[in-house]
């Protein structure tokens, strides 16, 4: 032991490793625990004011009296559904079409699906805000072919906010979808699909009592990541609906629970309040992911 | 350990007595300035004036600037974690009453700044706005927009309207339906006058410790939305849109309520070419406020760093000529009363056909009501927003939408 390349030795793996958890406590679990202590308190984000200790006050607020919260939490849910989990009814299928035998230049499909995940949120916004623009917009210009009607007022109105961020959350999210599917399917041995077709099994039929079966731990993956993911969109409301000042526009349509947390904490500067909104959400999303994976267990075990 | 304890007080000593420490024009100064928008293309002139060289042949400005809503966000956020921020914040007047009470700013009024002395010429509603309660003046306001009408003159004649002279909101409606004619739009939106009757909604949330009082005024701002609305005189526009922007540039847009420093942004890129547009007093010569850039010295900043940076807000602030300068440069209107009388504001302004536009400007800035500001005035501007939004959308009724808001800022702000 006294040998100091034998010490050298034992120290290197943990000087190794070092970097990833020095990295995890500055940036990862001291803000974790810091935002715990801050949602027991009164603290704004500006000012000479020392925090107030306020127990479980900005809990019970938020669950409470607050106006927005819960709308907030139901056009977050709403948006899963018609953003986030949607997509999988595309991305599945996508991801067995460029699987299949016969496509060519399978990669060039791959990149081209993956590009709108990659592209920053930001500029596919303001393309997307362009497009669905009353007056302006593609999409607008396009129905007025088929139309004589009224222009849609997209981005005015509470139904047409959700309508232009499910269509953004689908696009820019289906890819990465795709890709995880695909990944899952080539895991997936080419035998039981030959043996199928000596069978006579259809197409259809192959998928549905091999692929699908077979894929399920890969759903239950891509479905959490979503449930993660979608429960905490932020930036596409945010930039559509034109930042703080506006609250997710049209009678807070676009409103999500992140949105209203950063809100709350960055333009009310109610620290406290912003943390006690982001451990609801955090519980909000264990449940969620409970609930999937129960689901992904009753479907394993039929 | 006896040497660690006179050291220790011996800094303690240092420390406290640091904030007298006074500017030294022998000494070199680099003071750092954060910025928004194109407040650096102005002062970046006003530094490199003769009458500023000469002034402080020892101080050199290095700026940081970014957009509008970075710039605030990067200031509250170092501000909040008690970092080093550059020696001078700009602040926009909408993020003034965040600090107000709260604090983080250095009080000018105290010594060793003494502003008091310097205020005094400088508009009173902008200083009132950066004044707390217990008398700290935490920013100095160094341009101020006055709210006019600007309205195109050739769109005008055409419609065989005069807009100069209008006595109340109803006569500029009329105006405005006059001129929607051939796909011109009278005003790009409907919540476009929405603040004008709250005299720009940058504070004046709240009367007697309660918000959206007086209740007649603030229905009465949903009722003005409506009633444009359903003239159907609007192109639907959001402000700073892609499509908002085209429809200026295409002459698609008729009049806008704003500040002064609209008539730079109408001058540098909506709509350059000169001769088109006039100024109008607001209908029914409404005094109000949109906008405002104030000046502060955040508390982190060290004390010798202070009083250089004291010396450039006080130039930027009480100096003709910084404030002149800048007025030409992006059509900051100054804060500066005395200004006022210059000659410059009597010139004819080639880009309003030769209009003596300042007059006008001046007047209203002279003559805009004092607000007062609150920590809850963002939350509040958030809540306000979607009232307008759902009376424009004809949701509900101001009444009602006035209600909704009530409820949600009450039980926001408990």
């Amino acid at each position: 032991m006294a040998n100091p390349a034998a010490r050298r030795q034992k120290i290197a793996p943990y000087v190794f490793i070092a970097p990833f958890f020095v990295l995890f406590l500055v940036f990862g679990l001291y803000p974790i625990g810091y935002s715990i202590w801050s949602s027991f308190f009164s603290m704004k984000l500006i000012g000479n004011a020392a925090p107030e200790f306020v127990g479980f006050r900005n809990y019970v607020n938020v669950l409470t009296v607050d106006p927005f919260f819960y709308q907030a939490l139901l056009n977050t849910v709403i948006l899963l559904f018609t953003g986030s989990l949607l997509q999988h009814f595309i991305a599945l299928p996508l991801a067995i079409l460029v699987n299949g035998r016969f496509v060519r230049g399978r990669e060039l499909f791959k990149t081209a699906y993956f590009l709108p995940y990659i592209t920053s949120t930001v500029s596919v916004v303001v393309i997307f805000g362009t497009l669905f623009d009353t007056n302006y917009g593609l999409v607008n210009w396009l129905i007025g072919l088929f139309s004589d009607g009224e222009k849609i007022r997209w981005l005015q109105e509470a139904p047409g906010i959700k309508a232009v961020l499910s269509v953004i959350l689908n696009w820019k999210f289906v890819g990465f979808n795709m890709v995880v599917y695909l990944a899952g399917l080539q895991a997936i041995p080419t035998e039981l699909y030959e043996a199928a077709e000596v069978d006579g099994a259809t197409k259809l039929r192959q998928h549905l009592s091999i692929t699908l079966p077979l894929l399920l731990p890969v759903i239950f993956f891509a479905v959490s990541l979503s449930i993660i993911g979608g429960m905490q969109i932020f930036e596409e409301p945010y930039i559509l609906t034109g930042g703080y000042d506006n609250m997710g526009g049209d009678a807070n349509s676009g409103l999500t629970a992140a949105y209203y947390l950063m809100f709350t904490a960055f333009k009310a500067y109610r620290l406290g309040k912003g943390s006690a909104i982001a451990w609801i959400l955090f519980l909000v999303i264990i449940a969620l992911n409970a609930v999937n994976r129960r689901v992904t267990r009753h479907l394993e075990n039929r | 350990m006896k040497r660690l304890y006179s050291f220790l007080v011996l800094a303690l000593v240092a420390i406290t007595l640091l904030p007298a420490q006074a500017f030294d024009p022998a000494k070199k100064y680099e003071v750092t300035f954060g910025g928004y928008g194109d407040l650096e293309k102005a002062y970046a002139e006003v530094f490199k004036s003769a009458d500023f060289k000469a002034k402080y042949p020892n101080i050199t400005v290095k700026f940081q600037t970014a957009d509008f809503g970075g710039h605030h966000t990067r200031l509250t956020t170092i501000l909040a974690a008690g970092e080093q921020t550059n020696d001078i914040e700009a602040l926009e007047v909408g993020f003034i009453a965040q600090f107000v009470e709260a604090g983080g700013l250095t009080d000018l009024n105290a010594a060793p700044f003494k502003a008091g002395v310097f205020t005094k010429d400088i508009v009173k509603f902008a200083v009132a706005n950066a004044t707390t309660d217990s008398g700290s003046l935490i920013a100095m306001p160094v341009d101020i927009a006055p709210a006019v009408l600007f309205y195109r003159e050739d769109l005008a004649k055409k419609a065989g309207v005069k807009m100069d002279a209008l006595k109340n909101w109803d006569e500029y409606i009329a105006a405005l339906k006059k001129l929607s004619v051939g796909g011109v739009y009278g005003i790009e939106h409907p919540s476009a006058v929405q603040a004008i009757p709250l005299n720009g909604g940058k504070g004046g949330w709240f009367s007697g410790g309660k918000p959206l009082e007086p209740k007649a005024k603030f229905v009465d701002a949903l009722k003005l939305v409506e009633k444009v609305k359903a003239a159907k005189v609007d192109g639907d526009l959001g402000a700073w849109s892609g499509p908002w922007s085209q429809a200026y540039l295409d002459g698609k847009v008729a009049t806008a309520v704003n500040g002064a420093w609209f008539g730079g942004t109408l001058r540098t890129w909506l709509s350059p070419e000169p001769g088109k547009w006039r100024v109008a007093y607001l209908p029914g010569k409404i005094m109000a406020s949109l906008g405002g850039t104030y000046l502060s010295i955040p508390q982190t900043v060290p004390a010798p760093r202070k009083a250089a940076a004291w010396e450039v807000i006080k130039y930027l602030t009480t100096s003709p000529n910084a404030q002149l300068i800048s007025f030409r440069a992006i059509d900051a209107f100054p804060a500066l009363t005395t200004v006022y009388k210059d000659p410059v504001m009597d010139e004819p302004v080639a880009f309003y056909g030769g209009q003596k536009v300042r007059k006008i400007f001046a007047d209203v800035a002279l003559n805009i009501p004092e607000n007062k500001v609150s920590e809850y005035d963002n939350l509040i501007l958030g809540i306000w927003n979607g009232a307008v939004t759902s009376v424009v959308n004809g949701k509900a009724t101001p009444e009602a939408a006035y209600a909704d808001a009530l409820k949600k800022i009450r039980a926001t702000i408990e």
